[in-house]
This record gives structure tokens, sequence and C-alpha cells, in this order.
């Protein structure tokens, strides 16, 4: 049962990305919250799945409340063990956690 | 004024009728109120001036003359009496100068109250029961259903964005040295609790051991001795504090159980709050039920051929093998056995597994002193087990080396002491020795490879288990160091007591020369014999000495909270590999 071409091209980029330095997991959720792709194990996915979906609507909310002509373009979250990126879209959202070491 | 001042004229004491008339000669008004007031005063001046009314008038007079003549026949006496003219007294009317003054009625009543009776009964109930279930784990939706074509787009879209953005993350300095407080910093260590059992400090006993429970709210500590000699029959007490409770008294434990051997070591079991393992004097092991005051004993070895023949030095809880819920007892003692109880039936604690270090069958890799003629037993002292590998452990022995040993093993060991299961030889791999007989070891609960040791030399070695010699070897103190323990939050942070007295906490990130705190515990400078880090609060330290007294430290927020990094310098250190 080959993979069609699209999802080839999806799960190639997704692994381009996860081979950039320091990059320790990576999830694509939807509007929704709910995990489309994700390369770590069911309960961390569901957990981050959940949590920094909300924050990200709020942070995009927040930015085009305060001024309706812009709009959150990138989020970037550092906490004390590692940084997530996530980015935004009309369909999904990116995560990736990175441990940005010297 | 005198009743009897009589006069033999006809005009004699006056009835109420000419007081009436003086009344109208002074003006008519309300009658019937002046007589009722002055009354008296009006009789006695119309009295006292008879003369007046002679001239009233011809009714008054014949009123005076039927009156007088029944009051002259009153007293009966024939008159020497005298007329007198006796002066006025009157009393003004203080009602007629306030003429504004009405009296008038009133009354009220409050309005009927009104009352009824209703009866009400349940005529049916219903009983429900409430019981939450387990979680559900919500799956991941399957590939399949998702839109791939709009998902392999959107990638696309972002990949160039994210792809740039981390590379800018990498080489980024934006965040370094940069840290958050978000909870009130404690600046320096205090002592929360000191705790003792009069009974226990009377008789002189030291703490030999203490445990903190599953929840982190109880503190248990064994009293014993650990200086020499044959203290096989003194009678010694394991007691517990519960701090959570508001009525805490430090003199009074809340549970007190009297043991007949001295205890050595206690564990408090990993999930069930109120049991507790404690290793004795006479090799025995045994477990308590702290929520039964009045019969606390669960179950024992008793002294069978199984039981250790030396003092069990510790005792820890392990999960079994196929059901990791349920927990065994292993024991380490110095009769060279490690045995792992499991407890059935009616109080008993069998063995189910047992090792025993034998001298000859230690793994050469390493150069020790040649035994002595018939030592062949080598006498563990202290265990340790790796928190990413749950059949590995670390002994810590007499003869000072420190051995990497397994569960799994399966060579059977020389020796001729008699047990009901065979007797494995666990040790795998023979570090480099201290100077002295090692007390404690402990693994790292942050790096799979490493762990610390301490022992009489005073010094604490922090070993790699991939190589013999140790990695770093610190002197902590001139006399004996009894326990070592590794932080629970804190990678590079660990704890040791000494016998000088005092709980040294050192930083590795700060100093890995001299400790960043020294916290004094006893005056005197007897030793400290234990201590345990609390990993529900963790800015709890518990460490008991050998005046018979725990003291509970709060250590300050560095020691409790992780910095940044911590981690990877810890595997920093790891790779540094003294060769």
């Amino acid at each position: 049962l080959l993979p069609d071409p699209s999802e080839r091209a999806e799960v190639e980029t997704l692994k381009r990305l996860q081979s950039q330095k320091g990059v320790q997991g990576s999830l694509v959720v939807n509007t929704e919250g709910i995990p489309a792709q994700s390369s770590t194990d069911n309960p961390t996915t569901t957990q981050h799945a959940s949590l920094r979906h909300n924050l990200s609507w709020k942070t995009g909310s927040t930015t085009h409340e305060t001024d309706p002509q812009n709009g959150l373009s990138f989020l970037r979250i550092c906490s004390k063990k590692n940084e997530i990126m996530i980015a935004p879209d009309k369909d999904y959202f990116l995560m990736l956690i990175q441990n940005p070491t010297e | 004024m005198s009743w009897r001042s009589l006069t033999n004229s006809k005009t004699a004491p006056i009835a109420s009728r000419p007081q009436s008339s003086a009344l109208e000669a002074q003006g008519r008004r309300s009658r019937w109120s002046a007589t009722a007031r002055e009354g008296g005063a009006v009789a006695m001046a119309t009295r006292a001036r008879p003369w007046q009314l002679c001239s009233a008038g011809s009714a008054g007079a014949v009123a005076l003359a039927t009156s007088g003549a029944a009051s002259a026949e009153g007293p009966g006496r024939p008159g020497q009496l005298q007329d007198e003219t006796l002066g006025v007294a009157s009393v003004p009317s203080q009602w007629r100068g306030v003429q504004g003054i009405r009296g008038k009625t009133k009354g009220c009543q409050t309005a009927s109250i009104a009352t009824a009776e209703a009866c009400a009964q349940t005529q049916k109930h219903a009983d429900a029961e409430v019981q939450t279930e387990a979680p559900v784990p919500a799956g991941v939706l399957p590939a399949s259903q998702h839109d791939s074509p709009r998902l392999a787009a959107f990638l696309r879209r972002v990949e160039a964005i994210v792809i740039r953005e981390l590379n800018k993350n990498w080489q980024s300095h934006a965040f370094d040295g940069f840290e958050v407080n978000w909870t009130e910093q404690q600046q320096t260590v205090t002592c929360l609790h000191t705790l003792g059992y009069p009974p226990a400090q009377g008789q002189g006993l030291h703490v030999t051991g203490v445990s903190w429970n599953t929840t982190g709210s109880v503190v248990a500590c064994a009293y014993g001795r650990l200086d020499d000699g044959d203290w096989s029959t003194l009678r010694s007490f394991v007691c517990a504090w519960n701090l959570d409770r508001r009525s805490l008294n430090p003199r009074q434990p809340s549970v007190v159980v009297e043991v007949p051997s001295a205890v050595m070591s206690l564990a408090f079991h990993p999930t069930q709050p109120s049991h507790i393992a404690g290793g004795l004097y006479s090799g025995e092991v045994l477990v308590w039920d702290l929520s039964r005051p009045e019969d606390p004993l669960l179950w024992r070895t008793g002294l069978t051929d199984d039981t250790h023949t030396d003092p069990v030095y510790q005792v820890v809880w392990l999960p079994e093998r196929r059901h990791s819920h349920r927990f065994q007892v292993l024991s380490v003692a110095t009769d060279g056995k490690v045995l792992l109880w499991q407890g059935v039936g009616a109080g008993q604690l069998q063995l189910t597994r047992g090792f025993a270090l034998v001298m000859q069958q230690l793994p050469r890799n390493t150069k020790l002193r040649k035994p002595h003629r018939g030592e062949t037993e080598v006498g563990a002292t202290a265990v340790a087990f790796s928190s990413f590998d749950p059949s590995l452990f670390v002994l810590g022995t007499e003869g000072g080396f420190p051995l990497k040993c397994s569960l799994a093993a399966e060579e059977a060991a020389l020796t001729r002491m008699p047990a009901s299961v065979p007797l494995r030889a666990p040790a795998q791999f023979t570090f480099s020795p201290h100077g002295g007989p090692v007390y404690s070891v402990s693994c790292s609960p942050f790096h799979r490879n490493l762990f610390l040791s301490a022992g009489t030399d005073g010094h604490v070695h922090l070993y790699s288990m991939l190589q013999a010699q140790p990695l770093t070897s610190l002197q902590l103190s001139h006399k004996y160091l009894f326990a070592v323990r590794w932080s629970p939050v804190r990678p590079l942070v660990f704890a040791a007591a000494s016998g000088e007295g005092d709980v040294q906490l050192f930083d590795l990130q700060k100093s890995s020369q001299k400790p960043t705190v020294l916290i004094k515990q006893t005056q005197d400078e007897s030793p400290v014999y234990c201590l345990e880090f609390n990993c529900q609060q963790t800015q709890l330290l518990a460490a008991g000495d050998a005046k018979g007294t725990v003291k509970v430290w709060q250590l300050s927020t560095e020691f409790t909270e992780q910095g940044p990094r911590e981690t990877e310098d810890l595997d920093q250190l790891a790779a540094e590999v003294a060769i």
C-alpha cells in the first residue's frame, strides 16, 4: 500500500524539520486541537496538543484584537528546560520542541 | 395644724361641702380634681379661718351649722378650747401651669397572627453511587482521516519560517543567564522541627535511620546504636511524627513502636503511606503498619535459617517483577547476604531470592587487598538501586569497594550458608576502593551511570558505572561519613552527613571543592548518622544524629529549583572520564 505523493511530501517535510539541530519532538494539530501528526508518544502528544493549542489561539486572537490589521506570525516559548516553536495557520498549528544548548 | 383647734363658735370644723364653696370663691375650675389634690389644704385653710366662712352664704351657714353640730359632738369635751388663727399653707398647683398637657388614651394590638400547618414526607428515594473512572486516553486521529493535501500544503508554507527560527534560536544568546523566579525565594537554610523521643534519648540511643513516607508528610526514625558493642538485647523504638498535623508535639511522636532489638535501618513503603520496614541488629527484618497502633507488626522474618546472622544495615522496597504494584523487601547485612523477602500468609516474610557475596567470586577487574585467611564473606553495608534500570544495584561493602550487581545474576554462590532458595553471586563489576568501609551509596536519579559512595575515610567518591576509578573524590570530613544522598530535584546537588556533626550540601555547579552550605546539626560534634530528602516536599531534608534528635531542615530555594541546563552539565561531568 504505497503512500500517495502528498502524504509522502508531508512526511518528508516533517522529517526535515525533525532533523534540525536540537529538535526533540514535533506535533501538528488542527484548529480544534486534535493532533494530526506527532513524533512523541500518546500521553505527551495529547497533553501538548490541548495545552499549547489553547495558548496559540489565545495569542493569535489577542494580537488580532489589539490591532485588527495585525496577526500572529510565530510564537516562541522559552522555558527553563527547552524552547517550543509554534507556527500558526488557518488550518493547522505546527509545534516543535527544541533544546538549544551551546 | 391641729385638728383640735376646735372653736366654741358655731362655725365648727368643716366637712367637704364648705370646701367647694371656698373653691367657688376662687373661681370655677375643674372642681373634682381640686378636691382630690387640695382637699387637705383647703380644708385646713377653711378650718383656720372660720370667720370667712360665715360670710359665705346662708346655704353654707346651714351646712356649717349642721355639720358643725355633728362634729361638735364628736370630741365631747367642754370647752377651754380657744380660737386660733393659723397661717395658711397652700400648695401651688403644678398642673395648672402646664395647660398644654392633655392626656389621651391609645391602644394598639398586633394584627392577628395567621398560622397554618403543613407536613412533608419523602415518598420515594433512590440510591446512587459515584465512582471516578480512569481517564480514557484520547487517541490520535489516524492519518487517513486528514486532508493530506491540505496538511502537506500547510507544512510547505511554514517550513521555511520554522527552519529560519530554529537556526536563529540555535545561535541566539538572548536568554543566556536569564532566570525567572515564580515562587518566593528562601535565602537560607532553617531548622523547621527538632524532633525527639525522650525515653529513647534517655537510654542514650542514636537515630540510626530516617525515612519519609510516600505522601511526604510523615517522618519516621529508628533508634539503635551505631558504635561498637553487643546491642542485640537492647530494647529500642521506631517513632513517627506527622508533620502536617497541627497538634505536632516534637517530643511526642504520633506513633511509637517498641522493638525488642536495636533497629539499624528504616524504609517506608513506596505506595502505602503507613507501611514501614526495618532491619534489626539481630538480623531480622520486620514490617510494621503504623496505622494500627495497638498491633503494628505486619510481617517478620523470624529467626530461621534464612535470616541474616549479622545486623541488617539497609532495607529497601522493590517492585515485584511481574506485578509492579506489589513490593518486596530487600535487606543487606554484613554477613554477605542480600536477601529478597515477600510477605506471605500470617505475618511471615518468606525468602524469594537470595544473593551471597563471596570473596573468591568478586570480579577481578580491580586489584583488591588480599583477604585475611578464612575471610570469605564480604559484608555489605549499603545498597542503592538505579533509577533507570530496575535490576541494577550498587552495594557498598566493608572492604571499601562498591560493587555493581544485578538481580538477574544466575551464577550460584560458593557459600555454605544455608538457605531455602539457591543463593547467587550478584557482583558484576568491582570499583576502586575507599580507604575504609563504605557506609552509604546513592545512585543519581538524573543520570544512569553516576553514583556516589561515602565511607569512613571521610571521602565522597563520584563513580561512573563504566569505569573502576572514581571520576572525582572529595574530602568532606576528617572523621567518618555516614550517609550520602543525591537531591531528588537538582541533578548536581548532594548532601552528606558527617561524624563531625554537620550536614554538608554540595552543589557541583557552584564549587566542586567545598560545600555550598554547611549545616551544624549538633552542638557538641556528635555524629549525624542518617539523612533523607523528602521527595514530595522537595525543600525538606531530615537528618538524625547521635543525640537521638531528628531535625527537619528547610532548604533555600537554590536547592529546590532546577537551574537551566543542569542536566546537560551533569552529562558533561559524567563524560569527563579521568583516564
